[in-house]
């Protein structure tokens, strides 16, 4: 009896680590792939390993020349910008689509799903042209808007199924008890929506530094982000530069994510005594 | 809105104020370009006159496409909706503190990876003498002459999957750390399993949040260029490759502006769908 | 996080963003569609010689990614500056590939400047005149000239075929050892799309001189139905990275390239040193990478300035040639008398210059080359 537990455990416990070794080599595979190229000096055919690995290519990619540099740091930039403007006009758009009495709303939803369903390649000309009409061609202002509007939808319907999800009894119990409309948004409503807004970041963070077309046309050649340099080597198949452009891309990636991730805990802890 | 007396969110004004930015900058920064593509559809290549030609082009030479781009988006939707699910079950519901930490630290990874640089990644992992390849037979896994390329529709399937799993999952999980545990508590107490704690109590709790997950992996895979691009646009290929391909070489502005308003028209129709069912449900 | 603070901090960021200072000197805009060595030659070699040579000048260079794909970004970021009625705009050099060129000199989207520039008349090839049927004649100068070769594994392939001919009897006996990338994605399975209808389609000159006659397209039949027919026996790669990539792993052993990648891929480590090129008859095209400037660059004369200096026998020698193994763009005589003999010779290592002249092919005019590619897509691709 005791044994037949003690296998059966066994047996999940083995079942797990091999799950779990799958799933590690499905995701960590191609990554070694990238890494491995990211030191690869030479690497060829018939060898399954490197035959030379050094730092030469990175000394290629940070060469003054390269802006790369300068193009790290325009893209971070842009890209905590473009969260904070999508967020900005974000979160009262959700609310108001989960929350209010907003005509003809999934047909509005629909609307900031166009950008992200086009493809794009057909319509950046005339997104260019119209940015050209504006004047806010080759600012950072102009590359911010165009991302933010590729980031919208994730923002605003993100942030619409979490404003859905909360609860409507708790703020009826807030406004009963006599809060105005202001306080039970920002004291009960935000609060409980926030975990869903603040992952919707992540991705407006991703999308900014994941682009490169819209940047080209709206910001080229005043502003110039990593993923545009990295996107020439990508389609050229230059791997060692490539693999290294996206490996400094994770780093602020990872690091936003972090961030967002701590906040969050301390500020929904904080809420819960509330 | 609950069945309340006392309504707790905006009015219609208050609502159209709230969502007017948002709306503004769609508008005027996609929505007035983008009338410039409605309007190539239906008038280029022709006697400046409104005409369908451009339609009948395009289905003539990429109906092919147009289904097999269709199949992949929904094959890879269903499965990152399956394998998101399972992992942001395992992390709800999982029992093992290790192997919570574990996959929490392992999953998220591919989302940081552009989606140009997980093509490239892909076309050299899954080649016929690829890395994945190369480990499976020196591991003895696999035999060396049973070694395939999986550069084909699969490969796109399988690039898909891996980039955009995490993003499902990451929502996923969000959504399940903040729903009602006390029904998970009865489910348990009652001696349900917990595959069946995770399809019948869990996931209909965060069903919008699931559907909206996958309405926006399904939208931003059909508009990807690269993955397609770079692992096999060979024929048949995916719609993005042929639009490309119509202006890149020919100019062609109206066939392609046709072909993106179908694969819109695919895209609307099932979002539409989804967004009633689910917000019509949380309002009732 | 209040809401409140969420909109302060957005608009006190905005207001930064908007207010970045533009910087003291002039700066001249090149943008390059063409690969990544192409930008890093602007990048490492040009663009700081240029600054030597004109103090107070940043040269700026943006890539938009290789073949027709990347020139088309140059066009249409040309033509949405022409159509929102700019007075000047933000492009001062061009560098594209030969149809897309031709188009934005038709669409007027370019300037007259080749009698300007004292290396004007160093080129008297027909690809500075003519580019695919469009007159260009005075709009462009070529850069460099880029051919398409078959590569392979000497190792593997000790005799490889030296025609079209001999490669079709060669797939046959070798199924799947040949790879080529179809034509949506890369110019090199174009060019060698091309190739087969210049040998099988006949009447070469009048695909690559015109006129153009639109019932030309009915007698190609048969020739799509070879190419069918061969397909069965290739692998298809994807794209013309692709290519490179699965003769690095030895997928295949064969298959069309672009000269100067394949050399760029052996110089990076990236394709086994032992490679070999062959330039099979009748003939494969190739096609120049052209200097232009837009007709209302901001800095036009700076911008002739530096075509001046890229087209000049020094840079063609030193650049073009030695660094990166390219066929000069002006003509050969101005730059050879540059150069030590070894140094030119190297140029020609896998492909003598009697073949290059033979076998080397321009692509034919626009109408009857995209007859060409619908045609495929219609009868080979279905």
């Amino acid at each position: 009896m005791v044994q037949a537990v003690l296998s059966h455990s066994l047996s999940r416990a083995l079942l797990r680590t091999l799950a779990i070794g799958m799933l590690a080599f499905a995701i960590f595979g191609p990554i070694t792939n990238m890494l491995l190229w990211a030191v690869a000096e030479v690497w060829y055919f018939p060898h399954k390993l490197l035959l030379e690995y050094g730092f030469v290519f990175w000394e290629r990619v940070f060469r003054p020349e390269g802006n790369a540099t300068e193009a790290l740091f325009s893209s971070v930039w842009i890209a905590v910008l473009t969260v904070v403007v999508s967020l900005a006009i974000a979160i009262p758009a959700g609310y108001a689509l989960a929350r209010g009495k907003m005509p003809f709303r999934y047909l509005v939803m629909l609307l900031f799903l166009l950008p992200q369903a086009f493809p794009a390649v057909a319509v950046h000309m005339n997104v260019a042209r119209t940015f050209y009409g504006l004047d806010l061609n080759g600012s950072v202002a102009g590359v911010v808007l165009v991302h933010a509007s590729q980031g919208l939808v994730f923002a605003v319907w993100i942030a619409t199924a979490a404003f859905a999800a909360v609860d409507g009894e708790l703020e009826a119990a807030a406004r009963n008890m006599g809060a105005g409309r202001w306080r039970t948004f920002v004291d009960v409503t935000l609060p409980l929506a926030l975990p869903g807004i603040m992952a919707s970041a992540i991705f407006v963070f991703l999308i900014s530094m994941d682009e490169f077309t819209g940047t080209y046309f709206v910001g080229a050649p005043e502003v110039v982000t990593l993923p545009m340099l990295l996107f020439t080597s990508s389609m050229e198949g230059n791997y060692q530069i490539a693999s290294i452009s996206s490996l400094i891309l994770l780093v602020p990636s990872v690091g936003f994510m972090l961030v967002i991730e701590r906040f969050l805990k301390a500020d929904v802890l904080a809420n819960v005594g509330n | 809105m609950s069945g309340h007396s006392m309504s707790v969110g905006p009015g219609r004004m208050g609502a159209i104020m709230l969502v007017a930015p948002a709306l503004l900058m769609i508008g005027f920064l996609f929505l007035y370009p983008f009338g410039y593509s409605v309007i190539s559809a239906f008038t280029d290549n022709g006697e400046g006159s409104w005409h369908l030609s451009n339609f009948v082009k395009a289905v003539e030479f990429y109906s092919k496409d147009i289904l097999f781009t269709i199949a992949i988006v929904t094959i890879a939707t269903a499965l990152i909706g399956i394998l998101a699910v399972a992992i942001a079950g395992y992390l709800t519901l999982g029992e093992n503190k290790i192997a919570i930490t574990v996959l929490k630290w392992l999953y998220r990874w591919p989302l940081f990876i552009p989606f140009i640089v997980s093509a490239q990644l892909m076309r050299t992992f899954l080649a016929k003498n690829g890395m994945m390849n190369n480990l499976l037979t020196s591991s003895g896994i696999i035999e060396l002459l049973a070694a395939q390329s999986y550069l084909d529709w699969r490969g796109i399937v399988i690039t898909f999957v891996w980039k955009q799993t995490p993003f499902v999952a990451l929502l996923v999980a969000g959504a399940m750390a903040s729903i009602d545990r006390t029904t998970i508590d009865a489910g348990r107490i009652f001696g349900a399993s917990r595959l069946r704690i995770l399809i019948e109590l869990v996931v209909p709790q965060i069903a919008t949040t699931l559907m909206v997950g996958l309405i926006l992996s399904y939208v931003v895979m059909l508009s990807v260029l690269s993955v397609p691009l770079m692992i096999n646009a060979q024929s048949p290929t995916m719609l993005t490759v042929d639009m490309a391909w119509r202006i890149n070489s020919y100019g062609d502005y109206g066939v392609a502006n046709a072909l993106g308003i179908m694969s819109y028209l695919f895209t609307g129709v099932v979002a539409w769908f989804y967004l009633r069912q689910s917000l019509k449900d949380k309002r009732a | 996080m209040t809401l409140k603070s969420v909109l302060t901090g957005a608009i006190s960021v905005a207001a930064i963003a908007i207010s970045v200072p533009a910087s003291a000197e002039t700066q001249l805009n090149v943008i390059s569609g063409g690969s990544q060595n192409m930008v890093e030659y602007v990048t490492d070699y040009l663009g700081p010689l240029f600054e030597e040579k004109y103090p107070g000048v940043k040269v700026r260079v943006t890539g938009t990614g290789p073949g027709d794909a990347g020139s088309q970004k140059i066009l249409e970021k040309l033509e949405a500056q022409a159509a929102s009625g700019k007075e000047q705009w933000d492009i001062d050099v061009i560098v594209a590939a030969q149809k897309k060129t031709g188009q934005m000199k038709e669409m007027g989207l370019l300037a007259e400047y080749r009698d300007n520039i004292t290396t004007g008349k160093m080129v008297t090839r027909s690809t500075a005149e003519n580019a695919l049927g469009v007159y260009v004649g005075g709009y462009v100068m070529p850069m460099f000239h880029s051919q398409t070769a078959i590569a392979y594994n000497p190792a593997l392939v000790p005799n490889p075929p030296e025609t079209y001919d001999e490669l079709r009897e060669w797939v046959k006996k070798y199924p799947k050892q040949f790879g080529y990338n179809g034509i949506k994605n890369g110019m090199s399975g174009v060019a060698f799309v091309t190739g087969w209808m210049y040998t099988y389609a006949g009447d070469k000159e009048n695909l690559q001189k015109g006129p153009y006659d639109p019932k030309k397209k009915e007698s190609w039949d048969q020739a799509y139905t070879d190419l069918k027919a061969f397909n069965k026996n290739i692998t298809f790669t994807p794209g013309n990275a692709g290519t490179l990539d699965m003769l690095n792993r030895g997928e295949i052993v064969m298959g069309p390239v672009w000269v100067d990648m394949f050399y760029s891929w052996q110089a990076d480590g990236r394709i086994p040193p032992n490679l070999k090129l062959k330039l099979i008859g009748p003939g494969m095209p190739g096609q120049p990478y052209y200097y232009a400037t837009p007709a209302k660059a901001a800095n036009k004369e700076l911008a002739e300035k530096f075509i001046e200096l890229a087209t000049s026998p020094e840079v063609q020698a030193e650049g073009i040639v030695n660094r990166f193994n390219w066929y000069p763009g002006i003509d050969a005589e101005h730059v050879k008398a540059k150069l030590d003999q070894k140094i030119w010779n190297k140029l020609f290592t896998d492909v003598t210059p009697l073949e290059l002249a033979e076998k080397g092919q321009p692509f034919p005019i626009g109408p009857y080359f995209d007859d060409i590619k619908e045609g495929y897509e219609k009868q080979v691709a279905n």
